[in-house]
C-alpha cells in the first residue's frame, strides 16, 4: 500500500508531540508500506517560517516532501481573530480566515494533494487544527485518514471542523476521552474509528544511579518532563510544590526537563535541567519516586506512557479529562483537582512503597497491553485494511461540501466557547464488550 | 505515611482517591470545595469584631440617634394628592379635574410608588428595632468573648510560668545525675519532699552541715561561668537527653566515668 502521512511539521530533530507521533507512525508504517511524508518547510510552530528547504528530503529512510508556507503567522491578527471565532456568535468564512491566519498557510501543499491524491491509496492527516490537515482533507476526502491529537481546545467548538470529523475514512483517537469529545460536536459516530494512541522508543535498560550521580541528586524527587509553561500547569505545579515542601516534606525535590517559557521559583529543591538527551530523561523518570502531569489539557500524553513503560507512577492533573481517563483506566497513577488532594496523592505515593511499586506495576501492564509497537502496528494495520477493504466507499467522498459564498458570510456559528460547554466532561469508562461511556461528569 | 491497603493484583486508583478525599474531608470537618475555601480565606472580618476597635458607647450612641431623629413616616393612599388641610372643598374640585390632569400625564404609577415606599417605610421602622437588638445582643457577646480572652491569656501565662519552672527543675535534676566520679551524693531535699532518700533521714547536725556545704557546692557548680558548668557539659554527648527521673541516654558515659557516678544516679532513681 501506497501512504502518506501530512503534518504541519516533520524532521528528526522536531519535537513536538504531534510531529513526534506523526514520526513514529510513519516510521512504523514504512517497515510493511511505502511511505511519503508531505509537510511544510517550517521548523517554528509559531511563525510557521521557511526554515527547511521546499523540496524532497529524506529522514530516516522516509522520503519527505516540503512545501514552503505562503506566509507566516501575524500574532496580533491570528489573536483578534481567534477573540471573535471563540467567544462571539460569528460566521463560517470568519472562521476560515482564522484557520488561513493560524497557518501553516501552504496553498502549494494542498495543491498537491489535490493533484497527485491517486498516487497514494490512503493519506494520513495528523492534527486537526491546521490548515493544512483541514485543507488537504478537502482536496482528497475519500482517501483521507484523520488522527486528530484534539485536547479539550476551543478549535474543537469550532463549525468548520464537524464536517471534516464527519468526512473522513477513518479516525485514530489518542485516546478514549478524545473520540467522546469528537463525537459529541459533530456526531460523526458512523465513521470508522479506532483509539489507538502512540508507543515510544523506551531503551531496555535505564540507569537512575548515573542520572543522580550526574545531577547530584541523593534525595527523593518527582520529575516534571515537558515544555515549562503555564498553558501545561506548571505554573500550578510550582504553588502546589511549594507549598507541599514547606507543609509536609523536607527531602522531596522537583526536578523539571525541558524548555522554559515560565519563570522558575528559586527555590533548593527545584532543580530545572534544561533540555537534557532522551537517554538522561529515561534515566531521570526512572529515579524518580513518580512523573508529575500537571497540564490541564492533553490529547495523551507520551511521557506518561514513557513513565509507566519504565514501572513509574504518575501523578496527574485529573481536570485533564484523558489524564484522568488514564490514571483510572490504567490504576497507574492518582490525580488531583486542588491542593489538598495534590498534597495526599504526593504523600501517598512517596511515603507508601507497596503502593509505590503496585502502581508502577499496573503502569508498565498497561503499557506492555495498548501501547507496544506490536499493538500499535497491529490497530493501523486493522484500520488500512478495513478501510481499503470498504470498495462502497472507495472513491466516494462523504464530506458536505462547503455553503456557498453568501450562506459562508451568515453569523450563524455560535461561540467555541458555547460549544464546547455542552460537550460532556470527565473520564471515560470501557466495558468489557469495548463500548466506552463517560463514567461521570469531572466536579 | 499513607496506611492505604494495597496489594499488586488490586490497586483501584478510584478508591484510592476515594480515600484521600475522605482523608481530606475529615482534617477540613467540612466538605468545602477550593473555591469555596479560597473565598473564606479572603473575607475581611468586620470591624466590630475586634473589641479594641469597638466603641464602648455604641449602644447608647445608637439609641440616642434613634430617640433623637425618630423616622419620618406617613400614610399615603391614592386619594392623598388631592387632599387640602386649609379648603377642604378644593380636593372635590381636583378630583373632578382629574380627567383633564390625565390629559396631561398619568398620575397614577406615581401614587403607586409612592405608596409602595410608605410601606417600606413602615417596614424599615419596624426592622430597625430589631437591628438595635441585634446590635446590643452582639455587644454583650463581644464583650463576654473580650473578657474570656484576657482569662484565658492569663491563664497561657501562668501555664507557661509553671512550664518555665518545670524545664528549670529538669534541668537542676540533670546536674545531679552527671555528678563528676568521686562526688558526694547530691541531697534532693531542695527539690521536693518526696525525693529525699531513705538513709537521708539519719544522722545529726554533722550530717545537716556536711548536706549545707554540698548544696552550697552544687549551687557554685551550677552558677553560669563557674568552673562546674564545664563539668556538667563535659559530661557526655547526650547529656541534654537527661530525663528528670534519672533514667537516661547518658547513662553509658555515667558508667564509663566509674561507680561513683553511677552510685549517685542510682541514688537519683
Amino acid at each position: 500500500m501506497k501512504l502518506a502521512v501530512v503534518v504541519q511539521r516533520y524532521g528528526a530533530e522536531i519535537n513536538g508531540g504531534a510531529e513526534l507521533h506523526a514520526r513514529y507512525i510513519a516510521e512504523l508504517l514504512a517497515a510493511r508500506h511505502q511511505v511519503e511524508v508531505l509537510t511544510s518547510c517550517a521548523r517554528d510552530y509559531v511563525t510557521w517560517r521557511n526554515d527547511l528547504p521546499a523540496g524532497d528530503d529524506t529522514v530516516n529512510g522516509i522520503t519527505v516532501r516540503r512545501f514552503e508556507t505562503s506566509s507566516e503567522r501575524d500574532p496580533i491578527d491570528f489573536g483578534l481573530r481567534s477573540r471573535v471565532v471563540f467567544h462571539e456568535p460569528h460566521s463560517l468564512a470568519q472562521e476560515l480566515a482564522w484557520l488561513r491566519s493560524e497557518g501553516p498557510t501552504s496553498p502549494a501543499l494542498v495543491r498537491y494533494i489535490r493533484r497527485h491524491a491517486n498516487r497514494y491509496d490512503l493519506l494520513l492527516f495528523f492534527s486537526f487544527r491546521y490548515y493544512h490537515a483541514y485543507h488537504g482533507i478537502r482536496a482528497a476526502p475519500a482517501r483521507a485518514l484523520l488522527v486528530p491529537t484534539a485536547e479539550r481546545e476551543l478549535a474543537v467548538g469550532l463549525s468548520l471542523f464537524a464536517p471534516i470529523f464527519r468526512g473522513v475514512r477513518g479516525i485514530m483517537y489518542n485516546s478514549h476521552e478524545e473520540q467522546a469529545m469528537i463525537r459529541a460536536v459533530s456526531d460523526n459516530a458512523h465513521v470508522p474509528g479506532v483509539v489507538v494512541g502512540v508507543g515510544s522508543k523506551v531503551p531496555e535498560r535505564t540507569s537512575p544511579q548515573r542520572f543522580r550521580r550526574t545531577h547530584g541528586l541523593s534525595g527523593p524527587f518527582i520529575v516534571y518532563v515537558g515544555r515549562i509553561d503555564e498553558n501545561k500547569g506548571c505554573k500550578e505545579l510550582f504553588d502546589f510544590f511549594l507549598r507541599y515542601a514547606s507543609a509536609r516534606s523536607r527531602s522531596l525535590s522537583l526536578v523539571l526537563i525541558g524548555n522554559s517559557i515560565l519563570p522558575i521559583p528559586e527555590h533548593p529543591r527545584i532543580r530545572h535541567l534544561g533540555f537534557v538527551s532522551d537517554e538522561e530523561k529515561f534515566d531521570a523518570i526512572a529515579a524518580a519516586e513518580a512523573l508529575v502531569m500537571p497540564s490541564f489539557y492533553e490529547s495523551l500524553s507520551m511521557v506518561a506512557l514513557e513513565a509507566w513503560a519504565l514501572g513509574r507512577p504518575v501523578l496527574a492533573n485529573g481536570r485533564c479529562d484523558v489524564l484522568r481517563g488514564q490514571c483510572i483506566r490504567s490504576n497507574a497513577g492518582l490525580y488531583y483537582d486542588t491542593y489538598e488532594e495534590f498534597a495526599e496523592a504526593l504523600l501517598a505515593l512517596t511515603t507508601d512503597p507497596a503502593l509505590n511499586e503496585g502502581l508502577g506495576a499496573r503502569g508498565r501492564a498497561y503499557y506492555r497491553a495498548h501501547y507496544t509497537w506490536p499493538v500499535i502496528e497491529r490497530k493501523y494495520q486493522d484500520m488500512l485494511e478495513r478501510v481499503s477493504s470498504d470498495e462502497a466507499a472507495a472513491g466516494e467522498s462523504r464530506l458536505e461540501p462547503l455553503p456557498g459564498w453568501l450562506a459562508r458570510r451568515h453569523r450563524t456559528s455560535p461561540a467555541a466557547t458555547e460549544v464546547l460547554a455542552r460537550v460532556p466532561t470527565g473520564a471515560v469508562q470501557v466495558d468489557r464488550d469495548g463500548r466506552s461511556h463517560v463514567d461521570r461528569p469531572r466536579p | 505515611m499513607s496506611d492505604f491497603s494495597v496489594r499488586s493484583d488490586g490497586i483501584d486508583v478510584e478508591r484510592i482517591m476515594q480515600q484521600i478525599r475522605a482523608r481530606i474531608r475529615e482534617k477540613r470537618g467540612v466538605d468545602y470545595t477550593e473555591d469555596e475555601i479560597r473565598e473564606l480565606a479572603s473575607v475581611k472580618l468586620d470591624r466590630f469584631l475586634d473589641p479594641k476597635q469597638l466603641r464602648s458607647g455604641l449602644v447608647e450612641q445608637f439609641r440616642k440617634a434613634r430617640e433623637s431623629a425618630p423616622p419620618e413616616t406617613y400614610d399615603f393612599e391614592d386619594t392623598t394628592i388631592y387632599e387640602s388641610h386649609r379648603l377642604p372643598f378644593l380636593a372635590t374640585i381636583r378630583r373632578l379635574l382629574n380627567p383633564i390632569l390625565k390629559l396631561f400625564f398619568n398620575p397614577n404609577p406615581i401614587i403607586h410608588a409612592l405608596h409602595l415606599q410608605s410601606r417600606v417605610n413602615k417596614r424599615l421602622v419596624a426592622k430597625e428595632s430589631l437591628d438595635y437588638e441585634v446590635m446590643s445582643n452582639l455587644v454583650l457577646e463581644l464583650t463576654r468573648l473580650s473578657v474570656e480572652v484576657k482569662n484565658l491569656r492569663m491563664r497561657v501565662e501562668s501555664l507557661s510560668t509553671r512550664l518555665d519552672f518545670d524545664e528549670r527543675r529538669a534541668r537542676a535534676l540533670e546536674g545531679v545525675v552527671q555528678l563528676k566520679p568521686g562526688a558526694l551524693s547530691p541531697d534532693l531535699s531542695t527539690l521536693g519532699p518526696e525525693r529525699v532518700p531513705a538513709g537521708g533521714s539519719e544522722g545529726g547536725e554533722g550530717d545537716a552541715a556536711s548536706k549545707a556545704g554540698r548544696r552550697r557546692r552544687r549551687r557554685r557548680r551550677r552558677r553560669p561561668g563557674s568552673p562546674g558548668d564545664e563539668a556538667v557539659v563535659g559530661a557526655g554527648p547526650h547529656a541534654s537527653q537527661t530525663s528528670p527521673g534519672g533514667d537516661t541516654d547518658a547513662q553509658p558515659d555515667a558508667e564509663d566515668d566509674g561507680p561513683g557516678t553511677e552510685s549517685s544516679s542510682g541514688e537519683d532513681s
